[in-house]
């Protein structure tokens, strides 16, 4: 159990009548880079935000490293109390689609403040460390901008600095670079693959497949709530197996 | 009576009329937040309450309200009215009031910051009350800012509602000297240091606005 940095066990999840996760398990292990893809609706979003605590899990389980965040009991997920469930906050971090940055923030306030004030680190320290993390980004000299003052593909590495910031065991990313346009994606996904070569755990749900196949150690297809396909990147995306994979890419392909 | 006599009169009305306004403001703009989390809560009987309380407010004239809350206190539990009532009365009433309007205003700032930076702040780690004081609020402000000058203009115009109680602020002066001398003068005193009061209130507010105007969403 301990050896993956993330496990999620039979996960499941309605909205209404809607069933969005029908029973997926997810396990990560440290160091990889998993890229989950699958169309819309498929259950990706749904997936990242059950993960990150943002949705709860009707059925299934969930653990970061030795942390049991949520168990089943005869098909009921049970959560851990408030605790826990902070300490397992600490553990991941979350890039999202718009970023979502506080914009009456400056760049280095957004970075520096949650390791601050959520993990009562020195001010000075969480500054100096900032610092580096924008440096490292490509964003010296943007300290004192505000998030209005920067193009996409800055805001969106500025929250994954943010996120960073507060030392994740995995970081999840929630379409990155969907709001961006190709320039910027570029930039994004430079970024991204930094981190892999740093051997970053990350979680990442994008359309994007060339850079799925490049970064990823695996690909997962989710369609229907359920986990279609997944392997290694070459296997999964050039030569999937499954009916619905290879329908899903040459959609994409056309 | 002499230009200078009525202008010294009508002043001194004004500093109450400026009493009712202050003691409103600093009552009403902390309530205020207390009435629109509670009309937001998660608790439905909580909720209906104060959209009662809030509909009522707004529903029926301030002057009413004063008289009901002047009274209230003999006519309900037969408590004997002091000289000092009509003014304890009076602010309470322009407290309440204003906070039902206030709360509306806070109401619209606090639903429209967006979802996903609360999102953002709960998957960092921050506590509930944490993400109100640091990232909800401040943002708030700037947002609400327009609307709460209006409300606060119109505060300072309905202190001369006092007088319907007997309250002596400024609007009482001004009527019993223009009854008094037969004279259209303290009228249009009283309507200068209005407008000359609220011009003032305009600059301070524009110049808030300056000061929050360094981001944009």
């Amino acid at each position: 159990m301990t050896e993956y940095v993330m496990s999620l066990a039979g996960a499941r999840k309605a909205f209404g009548a809607n069933e969005v996760l029908r029973g997926v398990t997810l396990e990560v292990s440290p160091g990889e880079v998993v890229a989950i893809i699958g169309p819309s609706g498929g259950g990706k979003s749904t997936l990242l935000r059950c993960a990150t605590l943002l949705e709860t899990l009707d059925g299934g389980s969930l653990a970061f490293g030795d942390l049991t965040v949520a168990h089943d009991e005869a098909g009921r997920t049970v959560y851990a109390k408030g605790d826990a469930l902070k300490a397992a906050r600490s553990r991941f971090g979350l890039v999202f689609q718009n970023y979502n940055l506080f914009p009456h923030r400056t760049v280095l306030q957004n970075i520096a403040d949650a390791p601050r004030r959520v993990q009562k680190r020195d001010r000075a320290e969480a500054e100096r460390e900032a610092r580096e993390l924008i440096a490292k980004m490509g964003l010296a000299g943007c300290e004192d901008k505000v998030p209005c003052q920067l193009s996409g593909g800055q805001q969106q590495r500025v929250s994954i600095a943010r996120a960073l910031a507060l030392h994740p065991e995995v970081l999840f990313f929630d379409e990155p670079t969907s709001a961006l346009d190709p320039e910027l994606t570029a930039e994004v996904l430079r970024v991204i693959k930094s981190l892999a070569a740093e051997h970053m755990t990350m979680v990442i749900v994008t359309h994007e497949m060339s850079f799925a196949r490049e970064v990823a150690d695996r690909v997962v297809f989710l369609d229907g709530g359920q986990i279609v396909e997944e392997g290694p990147a070459e296997q999964v995306i050039d030569r999937p197996r499954e009916a619905r994979t290879k329908a899903f890419l040459s959609r994409l392909a056309d | 009576m002499s230009f200078s006599v009525m202008l010294t009169m009508l002043t001194e009305g004004f500093l109450v009329s400026l009493q009712i306004f202050l003691f409103t403001l600093l009552g009403a703009v902390p309530l205020g937040v207390a009435v629109a989390l509670a009309r937001m809560s998660r608790i439905a009987p909580v909720r209906w309450i104060v959209r009662v309380y809030i509909s009522i407010m707004r529903g029926t004239p301030l002057m009413l309200q004063m008289f009901a809350i002047y009274f209230a206190p003999y006519y309900v539990f037969g408590i004997q009215l002091t000289p000092d009532s009509k003014w304890q009365a009076t602010i309470v009433a322009f407290i309440v009031n204003y906070a039902a309007y206030f709360a509306e205003i806070y109401r619209s700032g606090l639903q429209s910051i967006p979802r996903g930076q609360i999102e953002a702040a709960e998957v960092l780690g921050y506590a509930r009350a944490q993400t109100f004081c640091y990232i909800v609020l401040p943002q708030v402000v700037k947002r609400i800012l327009p609307a709460m000058g209006n409300e606060i203009i119109t505060l300072v115009k309905d202190t001369s509602l006092a007088f319907s109680i007997g309250v002596a602020e400024m609007f009482s002066t001004a009527k019993a000297l223009v009854a008094s001398q037969v004279s259209m003068v303290p009228f249009a005193i009283a309507a200068a240091f209005y407008w000359v009061f609220n011009f003032l209130v305009e600059i301070v507010l524009g110049a808030v606005e300056k000061r929050l105007d360094y981001y944009h969403d």
